[in-house]
């Protein structure tokens, strides 16, 4: 393996490491806006300059590979001059946009203007003049004003999603970003180009104008809109989430993330809540408080199996929930009811094998793998069609439904919800608030739950990692876990850290500290 | 004196024709070639001294020797875009002499072992293709390509394949690109293209002279090649003269050949009653020479280089005495401006700077500051970028400011040119 020295210090790398690659092992600093680890290297910004011994002339250090033996350093004068021009080049044709730009708070150009920069414009001349709304396409908006040409939404798209929407048009400092005739920039991991756009060129039609980022706190955690479990970070305010974007993590998402993991921050926003529990049934509803509605299903609950056995209550799990909540849930049912009667909603049957090739899969749960897992662990086979027979023979007595906490991926709610209504009493747990659950035919409750993003516990993703999920906001007082409603009708506290999932594999990813550009 | 190897006979018409052609000696050089073996060729190539015409003067047997052995197939690309302002050899060749290119070409793949070629011609050059187009179907029609040339097993294709008009395609990698389908801009370094070139395969890029040079050296041997010349820049050397001459053209010199006799002998002088201001000795992109550093200029390699500029592509462009530089280097970054492909951020925003600044020079809104600002964004453009667009916009830059700077700060002073009788300028 070389060995080369940086700055004074030396780092053995892996053949075939780009000098860069081995800034980043260093966690030394070094400007870059065209190199990103996930795409080619087109080494066009020219940013990354670093000066190596024994040649007169500087190199780039995202196309240059070490060897052994190399004397490397970004900090001499010849560099740091050489740097501080390159940044100017970036900026004579760019606007003063910075007031009214989107990127303003984690714009590359801002960053580095600060470190290297703070002087004042040499350039007398007018700049160039260029597009500045342009519509790419339902998701993204294009300055190509901000735009710096570091080609990588152009190599992503090529590269990754591979539906090569973008071009570069025109020549020289006329330059512009475009999208080929009659094909707008349309798949479904568009807006991953908007992340790796260094300055605020690409904007998300989703949250540009909507907060200033520094307004803003983020935290790490896994996205919930598929078996794949892509790490994300969710930008929050006491308001609510209005962001996604992914993290880095080679095993489960690369640096990318698909566009309809983006939209799973909404649901667990105000407007789209069940805000309190409720009674009723048929669109007729009254406000119940959270104390008297387990009350009233512990009180079922019991009345039917002390008159009727256990074999009268009934469980509904979808794959949307933690598996410390799974745990408690069957521990209660198997353990304290003595019932298997639990029964796996698969919310998507037809397209649940699905695959795109990249990252989203048909299976649009976080943590189908944690439920299986619980089921199997308690020995529970009971195919759906048992609940089906049972609910149309009118044998079960109470039915406790943990339904969907996106709706939007339980295509046929509705019809589930008047299979639901089969049962004499129906115990609907969700954190959405649906017309298809207001519509029930049997006597309801419905009981708030709380989002992935009000509470912790691990999701395993369809390869079997254990990924942990953090609590970031409180959007409903009074939401439940599927642990507490357990608790509460166990009497008990539950222990939430059953060793439940088979061949664990660990991820570390909260401590990750991968990420960058 | 003239020494004509690649344009003796150009001025016969007969020559642009197979028949005549053969008939003055043609194709029998290729034959002498397919008795050698390809890496004798190689070898007689190096020992000639031959270096590239296209501008980057690198040493052409040096060049094929990088070829891999790796059992790829390998492309010989000939270079015809002929894009630099003040070149015009490579057309008068392809048009008088197309033979000579398809021959030199012939003998160049066989040594290097490449079965296809391609001739990337300049998107203005319509007359230049039709004829090169014409010469090659004759060549087919005598067996001279294709299969089995000449009965000696080795097979060669050529086509031509004509550019759409952009300066950057003349750029060995941005050719590559362009001929590939792509959009025409350079690729970055490495990999360099005779490891991975078109197509990803090892390719050799050479000038339209360079690959007719060879058909002599084959002709002459490297040492009657050699005779011509000098130590470190051997053989003869086509010079595109333009400008303030009485007899402006293309012109057969040895290498070492003295400036001032090209000017007074071959192109005739001035013109009467001017004086010598400037030349500037390798195309646009070379850096200019006073009229005191010309007088005792050769026109070699390293002479030139002594002298802080380059021999380029051989295109001599004399500048007298009525011309203001500020205006030429106007049109000179114009030119450059124009044609950056943009990618690398330092020659995207710096051609167009250096551009702005001097045009308000021209304009008479110049500041005493932008002369050195001048200097100061060129220094930064230069050998930082993916080709050397960028270096042969900031070398003219830098050469015309510190050559002529009290032009430029008459000019700002003013607000019009020091050269009377120069065109003043119109906002
Ligand atoms: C911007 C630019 C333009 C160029 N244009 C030409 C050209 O028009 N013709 C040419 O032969 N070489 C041109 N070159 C040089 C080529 O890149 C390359 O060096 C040359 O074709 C190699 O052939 P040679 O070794 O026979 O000179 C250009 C180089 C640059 C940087
Ligand atoms: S739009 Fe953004 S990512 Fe694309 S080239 Fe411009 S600056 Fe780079
Ligand atoms: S692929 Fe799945 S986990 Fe990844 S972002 Fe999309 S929905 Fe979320
Ligand atoms: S130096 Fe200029 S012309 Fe050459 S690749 Fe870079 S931007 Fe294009
Ligand atoms: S990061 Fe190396 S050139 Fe842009």
């Amino acid at each position: 393996m070389p060995k080369c020295k940086i700055n004074g210090q030396e780092v053995e790398v892996e053949a075939g490491t780009t000098i860069i690659e081995a800034f980043k092992k260093l966690d030394s600093e070094i400007a870059h806006y065209c190199y990103h680890p996930g795409l080619s290297v087109a080494g066009v910004c020219r940013l990354c300059m670093v000066e190596i011994e024994g040649n007169p002339r500087l190199q780039i250090a995202c196309n240059t590979v070490v060897q052994d033996g190399m004397v490397i350093n970004n900090n001499s004068e010849k560099v740091k001059e050489t740097v501080k021009w390159g940044l100017d080049f970036h900026l004579i044709n760019h606007p003063l946009d910075c007031p009214i730009c989107d990127q303003a708070g984690e714009c590359e150009l801002q960053i580095q203007y600060m470190k290297f920069g703070q002087y004042d414009p040499e350039m007398a001349e007018p700049k160039v003049k260029k597009n500045k709304v342009v519509d790419l396409g339902s998701k993204i908006v294009l300055d190509s004003e901000r735009c710096i040409l570091c080609s990588r939404c152009v190599r992503f798209t090529e590269e990754v999603s591979k539906t090569n929407e973008l071009g570069i048009f025109n020549r020289g400092d006329r330059s512009e970003i475009g999208t080929f005739d009659g094909k707008p920039l349309e798949n479904d991991y568009a807006v991953n180009t908007v992340d790796i756009c260094p300055v605020g060129a690409l904007t998300s039609k989703d949250f540009r104008f909507r907060q200033r980022v520094w307004y803003l706190k983020n935290k790490e955690t896994v996205c919930p809109g598929c078996s794949t479990g892509c790490n994300v970070k969710s930008y929050y305010n006491e308001e609510g989430l209005f962001r996604v974007k992914p993290r880095q993590n080679d095993e489960v998402n690369g640096y990318w993330m698909c566009d309809k993991g983006r939209d799973t921050y909404k649901f667990v926003n105000k407007e789209n809540r069940l805000l309190e529990p409720k009674v009723g049934q048929s669109g007729q509803w009254d406000s119940q408080e959270v104390d008297g509605v387990m009350s009233v299903m512990s009180t079922k609950i019991d009345d039917a199996v002390k008159s009727a056995g256990s074999d009268k209550v009934a469980l509904v799990l979808t794959g949307q929930y933690t598996s410390e909540e799974y745990a408690s849930m069957l521990s209660y049912f198997v353990g304290h009811l003595k019932s298997k009667n639990v029964y796996h909603w698969v919310n998507n049957p037809e397209s649940f094998d699905e695959f795109d090739g990249l990252l989203l899969r048909g299976d649009r749960n976080p943590n189908t793998k944690g439920l299986l897992n619980g089921l199997d662990q308690h020995g529970i086979t009971a195919p759906w069609s048992d609940l089906e027979t049972k609910l149309n023979a009118g044998d079960i007595e109470v039915l406790l439904v943990a339904g969907p906490e996106d709706p939007s991926v339980f295509p046929t709610l509705t019809e589930k919800v008047s299979l639901f209504s089969k049962a004499k009493n129906l115990f609907w747990m969700s954190a959405a608030k649906t017309e298809a659950a207001d519509s029930a035919t049997t006597k309801t409750w419905q009981i708030p739950l709380k989002t992935y993003a009000e509470k912790e516990g691990t999701f395993v993703n369809h390869k079997g990692i254990e990924q942990k999920i953090q609590p970031m906001v409180n959007i409903v007082d009074c939401a439940q876990t599927l642990s507490e409603v357990a608790s509460a009708l166990s009497g008990q506290k539950v222990d939430h850290l059953g060793s439940l999932v088979k061949d664990r594999k660990t991820n570390h990813f909260i401590n990750h500290h991968g990420g960058g550009l | 004196m003239e020494i004509k190897l690649l344009s003796e006979h150009y001025d016969k018409p007969e020559f642009q024709g197979l028949d005549g052609y053969k008939k003055l000696g043609g194709y029998e050089p290729l034959k002498k070639a397919f008795q050698m073996q390809p890496k004798a060729i190689i070898e007689m190539v190096k020992e000639s001294g031959l270096r590239g015409r296209g501008g980057a003067g690198f040493p052409t047997g040096v060049k094929w020797g990088f070829l891999p052995d790796n059992g790829e197939p390998r492309y010989l690309l000939c270079n015809a875009d002929e894009g630099e302002p003040g070149t015009f050899k490579d057309r008068l060749m392809m048009e008088r002499a197309p033979h000579q290119l398809i021959e030199g070409m012939i003998i160049s793949a066989f040594a290097v072992g490449s079965h296809k070629g391609y001739i990337y011609i300049r998107g203005e050059y319509n007359e230049p293709t039709a004829i090169l187009q014409k010469a090659i179907a004759e060549a087919y029609d005598a067996g001279l390509l294709g299969k089995n040339i000449l009965g000696s097993g080795f097979d060669f294709d050529l086509d031509v394949y004509q550019g759409a008009g952009a300066y950057i395609c003349g750029e060995e990698t941005g050719m590559i690109s362009s001929l590939e389908g792509k959009k025409g801009q350079p690729k970055l370094k490495p990999p360099f293209p005779a490891v991975q070139g078109y197509l990803g395969k090892p390719t050799i890029v050479n000038n339209v002279e360079t690959l007719a040079a060879v058909k002599y050296i084959i002709r002459d041997g490297a040492d009657g090649y050699r005779k011509h010349g000098t130590e470190k820049s051997a053989g003869t050397k086509l010079f595109s003269v333009s400008g303030n001459v009485m007899k402006p053209g293309t012109y057969e010199v040895p290498l070492g050949y003295k400036l001032m006799d090209l000017i007074n002998i071959e192109c005739g002088g001035l013109k009467p009653g001017r004086k010598l201001k400037a030349v500037i000795p390798g195309g646009s992109s070379a850096p200019v020479l006073t009229a005191a550093e010309c007088a005792d200029a050769t026109m070699d390699y390293e002479n030139l280089a002594q002298k802080g500029t380059m021999l380029g592509s051989g295109a001599v462009i004399i500048i007298d005495d009525t011309n203001c530089m500020v205006d030429m280097l106007k049109v000179i970054l114009h030119f450059y401006h124009h044609e950056s492909c943009g990618q690398c951020t330092p020659c995207r925003e710096g051609t167009g700077w250096l551009h702005k600044i001097v045009s308000s020079i021209y304009s008479g809104t110049g500041r005493l500051q932008d002369i050195d600002l001048i200097q100061q964004v060129a220094d930064h453009m230069a050998g930082k970028t993916i080709c050397a667009l960028s270096d042969a916009a900031a070398m003219p830059a830098v050469s015309f400011v510190q050559k002529f700077r009290s032009e430029f700060e008459f000019y700002v002073r003013e607000g019009r040119s020091k050269v009377k009788g120069a065109v003043d300028a119109q906002v």
